[in-house]
């Protein structure tokens, strides 16, 4: 059975490109114009993926992703525009799972399909296995042992705690406030500056270049993303 | 009558000591004991007790100080020019020094309100809003009528309480016609006026040269004193000074936002100039490349149709990337733009912007000077980020391919310095500070761009109480310095 997508969108012209795009790899294709169709689509088809645009004529895309998310895990792709990191924040705050900027590629947004239908298929499975491995990274998680190139590499427990909710949620886009609250606890989601320190030495002990770094990337002004293929 | 009582008391003082140096002068030099008397009631008591005065003493001189005594029988007539004399002479000087301390009290009383007026205009001076004149006066007027005042503004020529100097409203809701009716007669009205004397206020209009600009409404306080004519005078006054004021505040404004909007529309028709071109020329590759596939893609060789197609992408990306550009300088210039700020690594934006670029590096070399010790830089990230990439990008534009990039940070005094620089031709001498204008672009033989991705660094950097300056470097080369407060961590 082919994976199915629903596109929630109300632009002719971006349906248009993106049915095109999405049948040459092979993808079936669902439409819905409006948040509410989106909605009604979405109980009654079970797509395997949901491309949603913010703005919709009727109703905020973030009512679709709210409402989606009472009965559903499918992954949710929100299309954004530029700039607007305030929307970004409160649709993966909701529950969505990655965002991509208008204008984009098609070579990026068919990377950030596959890497959600393949995170949550994982998710359907098992758990990450017990040795996680990105880049020259290794990390033994049942007996907390991170080695970088080989060498093993002491982190502090807190360290190893946000590397955890990073693995957990490996590609995704975690904003700030997820990972303060997974980390530090719901309580303390106001201070960011703790989490970006403790990124900058996370990267100090495991990127080889921690100024370029290719695993722990910066989604500016939304949070972090564990990249894991470069 | 207390003034009856001390004036008595001063005649009856001089009778004493008249008693006293009776056996040692003729009577007509004890009546110069009676005139100091009546001297020293004058200058303390009103004009009548100071006649009564006269009087008193007249009489008491004669009773007491002229034979025969303890009578007011009198034997050698000559006595009666010294009476008329003393009379006279007690009436003048009360007459005389009743006027004087009138005229000093007139005049105390024109000082006080002079400095009251001069504190008024001095502080309605200050205030550049309509609203904050108003709350001023009002207060200054409380402060010299010693009574609640509360002014009303309009608003679309209606007085509403809503718009009010005081934060309680210290007159009945129920007025609020009253109020308009003021405002739009022109004419005082309330208590203590002709018109609506049952108010429990009174209202005057805040008249302005040209119009009624408002309402003050006053409280009578118990003691009413504010009803005496040169209350109410001063009380006009005031009124008439607070409705200049907020005249000329309002007239301020309406030639600032004249100037304003001139400013804006000349922006506006430089912008369009200049930007229709280069909306225009990408926008004509787009659809000739696109118009070419499609009446003619068979005919096309397999290598034209790429090209045309990577025109159309390559075309289309550099719309979008103007079109960017214009939208966040026009937000920036609207003033819509608020700063997130917080505190970050600074090495955490440059790796952002950094992962940005790196499609239009094409392989270029750049290089990171960044110490360790970097105290956090208190910045909006997304905005800084986007600062960096247009200085990436324009080293990536203006320099020769095989040369290297720079990005280089260090801590300086209360800043974090950022500098961006290149191999590349430098800056025009001269131009280092003209780069930062809108539309002025490095290059006029064509590279693209409108001229605008260093103007809007500038407006963001500055938006940061930071500055940012472009130099040649020594061996050649452009450096852009990009000086950033470090604000205090937690």
């Amino acid at each position: 059975m082919k994976t199915l997508i629903l596109v929630v969108e109300d632009d002719a012209q971006i349906r248009r490109f993106l049915r095109a795009t999405l049948a040459a790899e092979g993808y079936s294709f669902q439409e819905a114009l409006t948040a509410e169709e989106g909605i009604a689509q979405a109980a009654a088809r079970q797509p395997d993926l949901i491309l949603l645009d913010l703005g919709l004529p009727d109703r905020d895309g973030l009512e679709v992703i709210r409402r989606v998310r009472e009965w559903s895990q499918t992954p949710i792709v929100v299309l954004s525009a530029r700039g607007q990191e305030k929307d970004k924040i409160a649709a993966l705050d909701l529950g969505a799972d990655d965002y991509i900027a208008k204008p984009f590629g098609v070579g990026e947004l068919l990377a950030r399909i596959r890497a959600a239908l393949r995170r949550s298929a994982a998710l359907v499975q098992d758990g990450p296995g017990t040795v996680f491995r990105f880049g020259r990274v290794e990390v033994d998680l049942d007996k907390r042992v991170v080695r970088a190139g080989g060498q093993e590499v002491h982190l502090t427990p807190n360290e190893y705690k946000l590397l955890g909710v990073l693995i957990k949620h490996a590609g995704k886009v975690l904003t700030q406030r997820q990972l303060l609250s997974e980390v530090w606890g719901p309580n303390q989601t106001e201070q960011a500056q703790y989490l970006r320190v403790y990124v900058a030495q996370l990267r100090r002990k495991l990127e080889s270049d921690p100024a370029r770094p290719k695993h722990l990337q910066t989604e500016p002004g939304v949070g972090y993303r564990l990249v894991v293929e470069v | 009558m207390r003034e009856f009582a001390a004036a008595a008391a001063i005649v009856a003082i001089s009778t004493l000591v008249s008693l006293v140096l009776r056996p040692y002068l003729v009577p007509t030099n004890l009546a110069m004991v009676y005139l100091l008397g009546v001297v020293a009631v004058a200058t303390r008591c009103s004009r009548r007790v100071s006649v009564a005065a006269s009087f008193l003493g007249v009489a008491a001189f004669d009773f007491f100080c002229v034979p025969p005594y303890l009578t007011f029988r009198v034997n050698d007539y000559e006595y009666l020019i010294t009476f008329a004399g003393m009379l006279v002479v007690a009436l003048v000087i009360s007459t005389q020094t009743a006027r004087i301390r009138k005229q000093a009290a007139n005049a105390a009383d024109r000082e006080a309100r002079t400095g009251t007026l001069y504190r008024l205009s001095r502080s309605l001076a200050g205030q550049t809003r309509v609203f904050d004149v108003a709350r001023t006066a009002a207060e200054c007027a409380e402060e010299v009528f010693r009574t609640p005042v509360v002014i009303f503004l309009p608003d679309d020529g209606k007085i509403t309480f809503r718009r009010r100097t005081a934060d309680q409203l210290p007159v009945p809701t129920t007025e609020e016609t009253i109020a308009q009716w003021v405002f739009d007669h022109g004419r005082k009205a309330g208590k203590g006026m002709e018109s609506l004397p049952e108010a429990t206020a009174l209202y005057l209009p805040l008249r302005g040269a040209r119009k009624t600009v408002g309402v003050m409404g006053v409280l009578p306080g118990a003691d009413a004193r504010i009803f005496v004519p040169e209350q109410l005078q001063l009380l006009d006054v005031f009124a008439n000074q607070t409705a200049l004021a907020i005249e000329r505040t309002l007239s301020q404004h309406a030639a600032e936002e004249t100037r304003v909007q001139m400013q804006t529309e000349q922006m506006r028709s430089s912008l369009l100039s200049a930007v229709s071109h280069d909306l225009r020329t990408p926008l004509a590759s787009i659809t000739g490349a696109a118009s070419t596939l499609r009446s003619q893609n068979e005919r096309l060789p397999p290598e034209t149709r790429h090209e045309l197609l990577d025109s159309i992408s390559e075309e289309a990306e550099r719309l979008s990337r103007l079109v960017g550009n214009l939208l966040e300088m026009t937000r920036f210039e609207a003033g819509g733009v608020e700063l997130r700020r917080d505190f970050y690594p600074l090495e955490e934006i440059i790796g952002s912007a950094l992962q940005r670029v790196e499609p239009k590096l094409k392989g270029r070399q750049v290089t990171t000077h960044l110490p360790d010790s970097l105290p956090l830089v208190h910045v909006d990230d997304v905005l800084l980020g986007q600062v960096i990439v247009n200085l990436l990008e324009n080293a990536v534009k203006y320099s020769p391919a095989e040369t290297p990039i720079e990005v280089a940070a260090e801590a300086g005094e209360g800043a974090v310095v950022l500098e961006v620089r290149d191999r590349g031709p430098g800056f025009a001498p001269g131009e280092e500070q003209r780069v930062f204008e809108k539309f002025y672009r490095g290059r006029p033989d064509g590279a693209s761009g409108a001229g605008l991705g260093l103007a809007i660094c500038r407006a963001m950097v500055e938006a940061h109480q930071g500055t940012i300056e472009a130099l040649n470097r020594p061996g050649g080369g452009a450096v852009v310095r990009t000086r950033l407060p470090v604000g205090n961590a937690p």
